[in-house]
């Protein structure tokens, strides 16, 4: 018990004082309040042409394709992560090495970290970003089930985490892990479905995406946003969705514990 | 003049050897903005193949208005590209001052020695996708080929006027490494036919940031479907550029060398 309180006491110092710092380049975060509706008003007019006079596709229909991009968009800021970046600086620098002189492991720290960079990112891009959809945009942006999305955003937030992390500690052995990291972002990007949802793709693909994973950190908690889940055939109902993205992310903490530790293994705190 | 060519030249050659030092690194970024930019279409490709449509866009017309604008971004990050991340750092680190004691100009000196020969493939990822499109939607009447050389160069134009708005935004906005998602936004309505989108976004579009000029006009001249208005649209490219410079020489005046 003691320990958890003295587990809690560090998160909350660590990600109290990345808030803090972050803080002071808060004006950073807000260029999300122009690019994050720039952005929607594309997809606004782009599906909007798109749909013409069909009803459904991909088997949604409009308000729902909107109300989907407009999710994806506020999910992104609230999962945000460059803990992969971060990783690969340290290790390169040979940074890295203070950590181990801390009474704290550093893939704690780093998610400690995250979560009071996006507590930040919460308040500057979140809520900003919520209100232009709301109020300018006239998109219904109420959850289907409030509790379930809040929950399916939190698996997203480790997922994401733990995936970028796991980049990251390819530095241990590629000491610069930026061209893995490029070709990451770039299929993440278009298998995560925040460029268009999945029930695009071929049915193959799809099936396929049930295996990575890409779509438990955007299109999962986006569809459990809109209160339907359905990919490569599979229909879930939205607790059971929820604890697919559950045993995912488990599935993904185990790998990462397992390429950590290989890590450690090869640390020589030299740096490049 | 001859000696900012010779300069220029110099820098070029600099570049390429830089990049063959380090030649693994530089294949590796240039297969992954080749794979990028095949992969950049998907989305549209995605669209037709669940039987809908951009009206009035067959998907080898929005895929020509792609290529297009993957060619003038591979163009301008080529020459521009690297302007506004060598200007952030500089201004970050307080050390602008180095580049102004240069005795050459100091905006043709920070476009010089920041050729980027990463973005060739950027550039030829858009000509491969360019080729291939524009095998598919037909013959090309010369007179075309001549209005889309003159829009195309247009659109290039306006590329590096963002570049350097955003590199001269960096001056006041120090060590903000977003600035760049601004211009992508924006950039972002120019990937797509602009009728889908409402009159005022398509004026905006063509007059006052002309992002239509990058892939849509000079799609649609290849295609034939420019009117002599929208020749009207080139002017409003230059004087984009010319005010991209305008606004990033102010701001090296406003510089005070202090350090972010």
């Amino acid at each position: 018990m003691n320990r958890l309180k003295h587990n809690w006491r560090i998160c909350r110092s660590v990600a109290a004082v990345t808030y803090k710092e972050w803080s002071a380049y808060r004006t950073h975060s807000l260029v999300s309040v122009i690019v994050g509706p720039v952005y929607f008003m594309v997809q606004y007019f782009i599906w909007t042409a798109v749909y013409g006079g069909q009803a459904t596709l991909g088997g949604l229909d409009l308000q729902q394709m909107i109300r989907y991009f407009g999710a994806t968009a506020l999910i992104g800021y609230l999962i945000m992560d460059f803990a992969d970046w971060n990783l690969s600086m340290l290790v390169r620098t040979g940074k890295f090495l203070t950590f181990h002189l801390r009474p704290v492991d550093h893939r704690s720290f780093a998610l400690f970290q995250k979560l009071g960079h996006r507590f930040l990112g919460f308040v500057f891009e979140f809520l900003p970003c919520l209100l232009i959809f709301i109020l300018i945009f006239g998109i219904d942006m109420r959850p289907a089930s409030l509790p379930w999305t809040i929950v399916s955003v939190l698996l997203a937030f480790l997922m994401n985490f733990y995936v970028n992390y796991t980049i990251g500690l390819t530095s241990f052995w590629l000491v610069q892990s930026g061209g893995i990291r490029s070709a990451f972002m770039l299929v993440s990007g278009i298998f995560s479905g925040a460029l268009i949802p999945l029930d695009f793709f071929p049915h193959w693909l799809q099936v396929t995406q049930l295996f990575l994973p890409f779509q438990y950190i955007a299109y999962m908690p986006a569809m459990v946003f809109t209160g339907h889940y359905s990919l490569g055939g599979l229909e879930l109902s939205i607790p059971e969705a929820v604890g697919m993205q559950g045993a995912a992310v488990l599935v993904m903490f185990g790998c990462n514990e397992l390429v950590r530790r290989r890590a450690m293994k090869q640390f020589t705190a030299v740096g490049a | 003049m001859k000696r900012y060519v010779e300069v220029y030249k110099q820098c070029m050659y600099s570049a390429v050897q830089t990049a063959s030092a380090y030649r693994m690194n530089f294949i590796v970024s240039s297969l992954i903005t080749l794979i990028g930019n095949i992969l950049f279409p998907l989305v549209t490709l995605l669209i037709y193949r669940a039987g809908t449509s951009f009206p009035g866009w067959s998907l080898y017309e929005v895929l020509l208005i792609q290529s297009v604008f993957t060619m003038s971004s591979g163009l301008s990050s080529l020459v521009f590209g690297g302007v506004m991340w060598t200007t952030m750092s500089h201004v970050r680190e307080g050390s602008f001052e180095v580049v102004l004691l240069k005795p050459l100009n100091p905006l043709f000196y920070l476009v010089a020695t920041t050729f980027s020969t990463e973005s060739a493939g950027l550039f030829l990822g858009g000509a491969a996708l360019f080729v291939f499109s524009a095998w598919h939607v037909g013959a090309i009447p010369a007179l075309a080929w001549l209005q889309f050389a003159g829009m195309f160069f247009a659109g290039t134009a306006v590329l590096a006027g963002l570049s350097l708005m955003m590199a001269a935004m960096s001056f006041k906005w120090v060590g903000n490494s977003r600035i760049s998602e601004l211009a992508d936004s924006v950039l972002s309505v120019g990937k797509y036919p602009l009728p889908i989108f409402p009159k005022a976004v398509q004026a905006a579009a063509t007059m006052i940031i002309p992002v239509g000029m990058v892939g849509f006009l000079p799609a649609s001249a290849l295609l034939g479907r420019v009117g002599a208005s929208d020749f009207a649209a080139i002017l409003p490219c230059f004087v984009f550029l010319w005010a991209g410079i305008w606004v990033y020489r102010h701001m090296i005046r406003l510089y005070e060398g202090v350090g972010g």
